[in-house]
């Protein structure tokens, strides 16, 4: 028996990093996962693994930034199991080549509109696209990644001010969802190992900010996701919770 | 098998209202827990009933303002149950122990002072008796209760609130001097809650519910989950945060 035994929910980003964390952890929990994420192959990796450690996930491969593929999302969960419990917008430009670290004056418009593009108008669409499913159920728990840097304000304008528009957005959606027993929330993690590939010693940088003095993981993220997918967070809305080793205290 | 399974946790104020739901989410998923209330025949009573359903509970008499009980508190516990593995600060001067609402200036002096003493020092007190033996282990799970009023500047209430505000203090920086000692320490902010519905009628109760988004009267059980999650190895990487549990009314 598990937090989230029978919920659908949608991961977007879910192929690899920390939405890989969140749907392994939901399928351990008893949740059937969508992974809803532009690169398929990497999707349909961790799909396998789900599987193959006894879970059940459904590949839907999605660009978040665009309304049509976001609605085919929702469509899939909704043909395949026939309901939408939960959606965690993960998904995100966050690091080279698509968010580019400098002063503003380097940023050039048109990166700041693709950083927005999928950072920001993705949970918008990814949540228009599921709402009229969890209204009409009556249900629904929605949870938007946000970032520690929001609240340091460290690391590059783009990307922190996509970070902030989603507390906003959360703050907001919550007023207007919670007669429908839907809550929203944002979980913003700090600095985490999420790339394999990358110079692990790059995540050493934060470490000295935290209480808790080690690198963050994907993993140390799932708890929080599983709370705010569970039931046990039904009648909190509209918060931001920092998950990052103590760093930034809200 | 529970989320808690042979956690040692004390849950200050446990005898009644929020604080004995939390012992009763926290029994069942597996926690041994510890009642310490100044009212000992209350705590006795909610303790029994705990046992009767087949958890392991224990009550004390305990003021959390008054230094030698919160020692005893946590030396009992460690007598009792071997260990502290968490700390529910809950206890305050809040609902059922009666205080004065009314403007700053007809607040009284001494009414001021015990406000202060129980729902701030009496935090300080507890962690200050409980931490030895959780830096001994290595671990610890502390949480304080504070309060969705801190966020609204909830009026004639000027004692309770900055209390509270001291509460979200305190716990910002005791996450940071315990981190490394595996403790972690975090605030739960209630809203307005329906902790006693015998001299309080239910409705009372329902001041807040047109600010919330979710359009009802808080219930006790409703901040069970959120104890259960900080009590938790789910919350390992958490530290220094307050989350609002109130329906939605303050967004933090
Ligand atoms: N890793 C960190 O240090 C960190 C810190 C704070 C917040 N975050 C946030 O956590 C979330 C996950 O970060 P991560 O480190 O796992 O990132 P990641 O880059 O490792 O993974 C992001 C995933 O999203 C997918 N994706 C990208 N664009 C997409 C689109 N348009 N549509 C659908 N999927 C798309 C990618 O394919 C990838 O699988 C992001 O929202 C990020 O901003 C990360
Ligand atoms: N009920 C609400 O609306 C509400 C809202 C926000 C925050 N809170 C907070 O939640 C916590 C619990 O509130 P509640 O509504 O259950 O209150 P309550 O008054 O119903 O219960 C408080 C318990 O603490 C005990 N207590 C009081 N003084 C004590 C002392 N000096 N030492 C030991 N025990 C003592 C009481 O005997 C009682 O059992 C408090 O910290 C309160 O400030 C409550």
């Amino acid at each position: 028996m598990g937090k989230l035994d029978e919920r659908v929910i949608i991961v977007t980003g879910g192929a690899q990093g920390i939405g890989r964390a969140f749907a392994m952890r939901f399928a351990a929990e008893g949740a059937r996962v969508v992974i809803a994420d532009v690169n398929g192959p990497a999707s349909e990796k961790t799909a396998a693994e789900i599987g193959e450690a006894g879970g059940e996930a459904l590949v839907a491969v999605t660009d978040v930034s665009d309304a049509d593929s976001a609605d085919a999302m929702a469509r899939a969960a909704i043909e395949k199991w026939g309901r939408i419990d939960g959606l965690v917008n993960n998904a995100a430009y966050f690091q080279r080549p698509q968010v580019t670290v400098g002063p503003v004056e380097e940023i050039t418009p048109e990166e700041w509109d693709s950083v927005m593009a999928v950072n920001v108008r993705g949970p918008f669409l990814c949540c228009r696209a599921v709402l009229p499913y969890m209204k009409e159920r009556g249900y629904g728990k929605i949870v938007n990644i946000s970032s520690g840097t929001f609240f340091s304000g460290r690391s590059t304008t783009q990307y922190v001010a996509s970070k902030g528009a989603v507390i906003g957005m959360t703050r907001t959606l919550a007023r207007e969802t919670g007669d429908f027993g839907i809550t929203v929330n944002s979980i913003a993690p700090g600095s985490t190992a999420s790339d394999p590939e990358r110079d692990q010693s790059r995540y050493e940088g934060r470490v000295p900010d935290r209480a808790i003095k080690r690198v963050e993981r994907p993993e140390d993220l799932a708890g929080a996701g599983v709370f705010l997918m569970s039931s046990d967070s039904d009648f909190m809305t509209g918060q931001t919770m920092i998950v990052d080793g103590g760093a930034a205290l809200n | 098998m529970g989320r808690l399974d042979d956690r040692v946790i004390i849950v200050t104020g446990g005898a009644a209202g929020i604080g004995r739901a939390f012992a009763g989410g926290f029994v069942r998923e597996g926690a041994k827990v510890v009642l310490a209330d100044i009212n000992g025949e209350q705590a006795e009573r909610s303790a029994a009933e705990l046992r009767a359903e087949g958890g392991e509970a224990m009550a004390l008499t305990v003021d959390v303002s008054d230094q030698a009980q919160t020692e005893m508190m946590a030396s009992e516990t460690i007598a009792g149950f071997g260990k502290v593995d968490g700390l529910v600060n809950n206890a305050a001067i809040a609902i059922r122990v009666k205080h004065t609402r009314a403007p700053l200036e007809e607040i009284p002096l001494d009414e001021f002072d015990r406000m202060l003493a129980v729902n701030l020092k009496g935090v300080f007190l507890c962690c200050r008796a409980v931490l030895p033996a959780m830096k001994e282990r290595g671990y610890g799970k502390i949480v304080n209760i504070s309060s969705g009023t801190f966020f609204n500047g909830r009026e004639n209430l000027v004692h309770y609130v900055a209390s509270k505000g001291g509460v979200i203090a305190f716990t910002r920086v005791l996450a940071r001097e315990t981190g490394d000692a595996g403790v972690r320490v975090n605030s739960i902010a209630p809203g307005l809650t329906a902790s006693e519905t015998e001299e309080h009628d239910i409705e009372e109760f329902a001041a807040r519910v047109p600010n919330r988004a979710i359009k009802r009267i808080e219930m006790p059980e409703d901040l069970v989950g959120a104890g259960i999650f900080f009590m938790s190895a789910e919350s390992d990487f958490i530290s220094g945060q307050t989350l609002v549990v109130d329906g939605g009314v303050a967004v933090h």
